[in-house]
Order: structure tokens, then C-alpha cells, then sequence
């Protein structure tokens, strides 16, 4: 899968737990700008772990503080 | 002595989403249990629910369990027609919200991926979705209030105790403002197949509507339901320095146990009850009562010995569970919300179905057919399992 094809079912994803505007579903948004807390950041990892068949450690997943770094933890993940 | 007055209403029910519509069902006596259509019934015995029409939520406050949502859009409701603007001092603003069962969706959902279809792990937010505060905490968080909050769990009789508890938080002089209800959604597959193995629901899945038979001496059980409803309570000289327009009163809370068996009811605990609720009143001003009335055998025979062992036979006493069914916690402050907007509208809500009395209850139930009467004072009856029961004293805009 490219980072292209991940983004692109990350952000499908993201809609489907939250309602974040187009314009901050941007790579470079910061999780918090988006109006996405603690708790929905929790239950989109999860959804991101059940659509991607992986399993997000805890270190890379506190990592995560903007939308580019959900596709690289995935892109990451992928490859191993 | 600080009274309490009432400001709001908010109630979603399974007539839909509003006071207006539960109004108009209680006037025409109309059922609101149906066939279940939000779960998947075909393994389980019974079929039928008071259950909330999809239309009446979908949308609204997404990011709760389903019970929270129904406690936000029952609050919502209040909080309009309470208007209550900027004139509330946040920290003497307080929530109870009372709930029988939580937050069923959200752990059925967790657990049956687990057990039923192999997989290793459940949601994050399992827990703080289903705690039993979670209706409370949201409501509390949504519209700002920083006082007493918390959530009474006593099975049926939780939103009653919520309500009575909010009551005496401002006569304490603990709040100036309080919303107070209970919201329940127990229409799951687990928690039905749990019902059923008791042995007291009514299943009648051919005539949902027929199927709640309070009082009726063909009565076979009660019917789940689900909803929320919710008051906003505030000290009379709060509602009046801000000119609030007041819809009625609570007057009296009884609160007590019968200290007896888990799921028989005693007619000495319900009594006890009803008494306290009637003791900064005249007896002679009770004009209604809207009954637990469960349409189980053990309840409606014993309710009716509770009723004339304080109030003789001279006062109406209907069962509006005929209608909406039995939703659990949520139960207490549905039927007052429902009484209160009917008898604030001049007519008894009915109870409905009742084709053969049972000569083990001989009060005047309101049968089948609402009756226009103006009472200024009514009592709404909740005993819950494990024998906890509450009893809230309300005066109409008749009585004030």
C-alpha cells in the first residue's frame, strides 16, 4: 500500500470516529487542533490497528501528535 | 423552608423526541412499544420494546453511549425551556442523573467481539463510555455545571432518587440550579435474554401495543423500555429573581428500603414511602397518582395494598408504563415528566389495556381513556428491585 492509499483510508477512518472539517485533516495538522482528545485519539488508533491487521506499541503510538505521523507509524508497521 | 420549583422538562421516550409528543400520547392513551428494530431480535423470545424511534436520536451528540445521548437530548430539552441563559452561578449548578443499568450498548458491542466473534480486544472507550456516571458527566460537562453531580444507580428507582436527591440539594442550600432525571438503554440482546430468564416480561410479539396490561387481571408482565427524561429544578427565589416562568413544584420525597427480599416487593416499604413524601403536605391535596405499575403480578397487587394503606381508594392512580414501558432508571422521571405535562394540560394520563380488572386491584386506574381533571398535587410511585423505592410529591400549575 502507498502513503498515498494509507492516507486515504487514514482520513475514511478518522471520519468515521470524529467530525473534523476537511481543511484540518491535513498531514501537518496537530491532533489537538483538530479537536481530537485523549479519548478519540484512543479509539481511532484502534480503528486504525482493526482496519491495518497491526498492533500500534505504546511508545509509537504516544509519538503521535499529528495526522502525518498516524500514516508514518502505519507505513511503518506495514513494512515489519 | 427553601422551595423547589420546576423550570424545565426534557424527555425522549418511545412516543419520539419532546414533551409535545409524550403529551399528545398520554392525551390520546396511545402505546409507544413496537417491534424492536434497533438490535437484531431473532434468537431471542421477545421482540418487542419501548424503544426510542431511530429518528428521534440519530445524529445528535455522537461520542456516548446510547443511554448519555438520551440524558444530553432529554437535558437539552430542559435547559431550552428552562432559559436559564447566563444567570446561573457555575459552581451552585449541579446534575444528578440516575440510571438502572448504564451504559448496556457499549459493553454488549465490547463483549460480544469478544465472546461471539474471536477477537482479542474491546474498544478504548468501553469504560468511560458505560460507567454508570457517564450520563451525569456529560450532561454536567455540556452545559457547564460545576456543583453537586453524581448518579444514583437503585434499578427502578434511581431517576426517582435523583430527582428527590437534587430536591434536597437546594433545600439544603447546596445548589440554586439542578438538573435532574435518569436515561436508560437496556434494549440488548444480553440484557433481554437476561430479563426473559426471570420470567416477567410480557411477550406479545404479534400485538406489541396490547402487550403492557397494568392492573389488568390478564396482566403477564412488564415490557423493556428505554429513554431519558430530565427537570430543571431551581430555588423559587433563583426563578424568580430571573423571572423564570415556573411549571410546578416538588413538595415531598420519600425515600426508603424494605429490607426484605431482592425481587418481591413489600407494600410496608412503598407505604413508608408515600408517607414521607406526604409529610409537609395535606393528604387531601393529592389529587393523582402516577402508579409504578409494573404489569407484574407481584408489583400491581402490592402497589394497590401500598396505596390504600395511605391514601384510602378516593385518589386516581394510573400505570402510563401501559404506554412507554418499563425503562428501568429512567422510569421515575419519564412518568413525571409525562404526569406533569399532562395534568399541567388539565387531563389524567390512562392506563391502557385495561380490559379485566383483577379484583386484587380496586382503585380507580384510569382506564384506557385520559380524563380531563385539574389536581394540584400528584405523587409519582418507583420501587426498585432489591427493594429500594421512591416516592417524589409534585404540584401542577393548578396548585400553585
Amino acid at each position: 500500500m502507498t502513503r498515498d492509499e494509507i492516507q486515504q483510508k487514514l482520513i475514511d477512518i478518522v471520519r468515521q470516529e470524529k467530525d473534523i472539517p476537511d481543511e484540518k485533516l491535513t498531514p501537518g495538522t496537530l491532533l489537538t487542533d483538530a479537536g481530537v482528545d485523549s479519548l478519540d485519539a484512543l479509539t481511532i488508533l484502534f480503528a486504525i490497528e482493526e482496519n491495518f491487521h497491526i498492533s500500534i506499541p505504546d511508545d509509537k503510538a504516544r509519538a503521535i501528535k499529528t495526522f502525518g505521523d498516524m500514516v508514518t507509524v502505519v507505513e511503518e508497521l506495514q513494512k515489519t | 423552608m427553601t422551595r423547589v420549583a420546576i423550570t424545565g422538562l426534557g424527555i425522549i421516550s418511545p412516543f419520539g423526541r419532546g414533551r409535545a409528543v409524550a403529551c399528545a400520547a398520554m392525551r390520546d392513551g396511545r402505546s409507544g412499544i413496537r417491534r424492536i428494530s434497533s438490535i437484531d431480535t431473532s434468537a431471542l423470545n421477545c421482540k418487542i420494546g419501548g424503544e426510542v424511534p431511530a429518528e428521534a436520536h440519530q445524529g445528535a451528540f455522537k461520542g456516548f453511549d446510547r443511554f448519555s445521548r438520551f440524558a444530553l437530548i432529554a437535558a437539552e430539552e430542559a435547559m431550552q425551556q428552562a432559559a436559564t441563559g447566563k444567570n446561573v452561578d457555575a459552581e451552585r449548578f449541579g446534575v444528578i442523573i440516575g440510571t438502572g443499568l448504564g451504559g448496556c450498548e457499549t459493553l454488549d458491542g465490547a463483549f460480544r467481539r469478544v465472546y461471539k466473534e474471536g477477537q482479542s480486544r474491546v474498544p478504548p472507550a468501553s469504560i468511560p463510555w458505560s460507567m454508570y456516571n457517564a450520563a451525569a458527566s456529560a450532561v454536567s460537562a455540556h452545559f457547564g455545571a460545576k456543583g453537586v453531580a453524581y448518579t444514583p444507580v437503585s434499578a427502578c428507582a434511581s431517576s426517582a432518587h435523583a430527582i428527590g436527591q437534587a430536591f434536597q440539594a437546594i433545600r439544603a442550600g447546596d445548589a440554586d440550579v439542578m438538573i435532574a432525571g435518569g436515561a436508560d438503554a437496556p434494549l440488548t440482546f444480553g440484557i433481554i435474554l437476561a430479563w426473559e430468564s426471570m420470567r416477567v416480561l410480557a411477550i406479545d410479539n404479534e400485538h406489541p401495543e396490547k402487550a403492557c396490561r397494568p392492573f389488568s387481571a390478564d396482566r403477564k408482565g412488564l415490557v423493556l423500555a428505554e429513554g431519558a427524561a430530565a427537570l430543571v429544578l431551581e430555588s423559587f427565589e433563583h426563578a424568580q429573581r430571573r423571572d423564570a416562568n415556573v411549571l410546578g413544584e416538588i413538595v415531598g420525597f420519600g425515600i426508603t428500603s424494605d429490607a426484605g427480599h431482592l425481587t418481591d416487593p413489600s407494600a410496608d416499604g412503598a407505604a413508608r414511602a408515600m408517607r414521607l413524601a406526604l409529610r409537609d403536605l395535606a393528604a387531601s391535596e393529592v389529587g393523582y397518582i402516577n402508579a409504578h405499575g409494573t404489569a407484574t403480578r407481584a408489583n400491581d397487587a402490592t402497589e394497590t395494598t401500598a396505596i390504600k394503606a395511605v391514601l384510602g381508594d378516593r385518589v386516581p392512580a394510573s400505570s402510563t408504563k401501559s404506554m412507554h414501558g418499563h425503562a428501568m432508571g429512567a422510569s421515575g422521571a419519564i412518568e413525571i415528566v409525562c404526569s406533569l405535562v399532562a395534568l399541567n394540560d388539565g387531563f389524567l394520563p390512562p392506563t391502557i389495556n385495561l380490559e379485566n380488572p383483577d379484583p386484587a386491584c380496586d382503585l380507580d386506574y384510569v382506564p384506557n381513556a385520559s380524563r380531563p381533571l385539574r389536581v394540584p398535587v400528584f405523587l409519582s410511585n418507583s420501587f426498585g428491585f432489591g427493594g429500594m423505592n421512591g416516592v417524589v410529591a409534585v404540584r401542577t400549575i393548578h396548585g400553585l
